[in-house]
């Protein structure tokens, strides 16, 4: 029961995908319900597994607790979202004023923003020579194409890492 | 706004289960395939699916299962929330533990890892392709209004991918972003006479 309190909590508590990874961190190293390694592994595996990468917290669940572990931290993190709704019915019911809609913009430029930041610190992280910033550019340009499959594209990265690197 | 289609609770499991399941690499392929699910299917527009983007972000929780819950919502109420997310989470939780079951015996493999070393980068180049289609709409309305509120728009923009690379809290960006925009649009008069929406 602590178990899930404390994945709830670091949901409730965090906002984008890796929010929640202080507060587990600190919580269950604190009680010897995980190693420094589980840590590591999750993170990894959430970065290659579908979806969010934010599902690494199940990963980090699954190996703390077994399938069990897994299932309750799935929970955890599919009921705060719920709060949404509630954001979303209160802005619905002030976005005709104009201000209200000039924050949004801001919002939403803040928005673009961030996502540019994000990539540039991921950059960092996984780009270390030309062959990736190629493949960096060859996916901006399929991908800002509207043409190509996005399975595709990333296929087509598996396969230009296939020739880059496998010695 | 347009006619909201209303799509079939198995159509949008349907969907929802494929974006699930493709979108290896993180987060950010996830949510250029559901930018283009929505611009397919006519489910949202640009402006409407930043506006939610928006939004997702000051809530707590992971934002593509936040956004997942919403556009279901949106789309067909608490059934299509429902079916939105059970789409998403459960073949990519279901995958997640398995490969991290199977991590230590993958890991080691030389065809995974430099698979992975050209995956990882496509991603950058996909979220940047993201970032540029959510910008293009609300930049070329600020265009037609002048511009300096144009720049403003993009002051806005450059600071807060300064702000975070700079360290600075994503929440706290975000909301310093609307009320500098809020402040810098009401001190320059629009340009041009086209309402702003």
């Amino acid at each position: 029961m602590t178990y899930f309190w404390l994945f709830l909590k670091a949901s409730l508590l965090s906002t984008g995908g890796l929010g929640n990874l202080p507060f587990l961190h600190k919580d269950l190293l604190a009680l010897a319900w995980a190693r420094e390694s589980d840590f590591v592994t999750a993170l990894a595996v959430g970065q290659v597994s579908p979806g969010p990468s934010g599902l690494w917290s199940i990963s980090l669940g699954y190996l703390t607790f077994g399938w069990l572990g897994a299932g309750l931290a799935l929970i955890a993190l599919a009921v705060p979202p719920l709060l949404i709704l509630v954001v979303a019915a209160f802005y619905g019911r002030v976005e005709t004023n104009l201000t209200v809609q000039h924050f949004t913009r801001g919002l939403a430029m803040g928005v673009v923003g961030l996502t540019a930041g994000v990539a540039w610190a991921l950059a960092r992280s996984t780009i270390f020579d030309w062959g990736g910033v190629l493949i960096a550019l060859g996916a901006l340009l399929l991908a800002a194409s509207n043409r190509v499959p996005i399975i595709l594209v990333l296929a087509l990265a598996g396969l230009a890492g296939c020739l880059l690197y496998l010695h | 706004m347009a006619e909201r289609p209303r799509p079939g609770l198995w159509a949008l499991f349907g969907i929802w289960l494929v974006l699930g399941t493709q979108s290896f690499g993180g987060g950010s392929s996830t949510l250029l395939f559901i930018h283009r699910a929505c611009m397919k299917y006519g489910w949202v527009d640009e402006s409407e699916f930043v506006r939610d983007w928006a939004l997702v972000q000051v809530a707590p929780g992971i934002n593509l299962v936040k956004f997942t819950a919403l556009l279901g919502y949106r789309l067909r109420g608490w059934a299509g929330l429902a079916v939105a997310m059970a789409g998403l989470l459960l073949p990519s939780s279901a995958v997640t533990v398995l490969m991290t079951a199977g991590y230590d015996a993958v890991r080691s493999q030389p065809v995974v890892q430099a698979a992975l070393k050209g995956i990882l980068p496509a991603t950058i180049g996909l979220s940047l392709a993201m970032a540029w289609q959510m910008a293009e709409p609300l930049l070329t309305r600020s265009w037609h209004e002048g511009r300096a509120r144009l720049s403003a728009h993009a002051l806005v923009l450059v600071a807060s991918a300064a702000c975070l690379i700079l360290g600075a809290s994503p929440v706290i960006i975000l909301l310093l972003s609307g009320v500098c925009l809020v402040l810098l649009l009401a001190a320059i008069p629009c340009g041009a006479e086209t309402r702003t929406s």
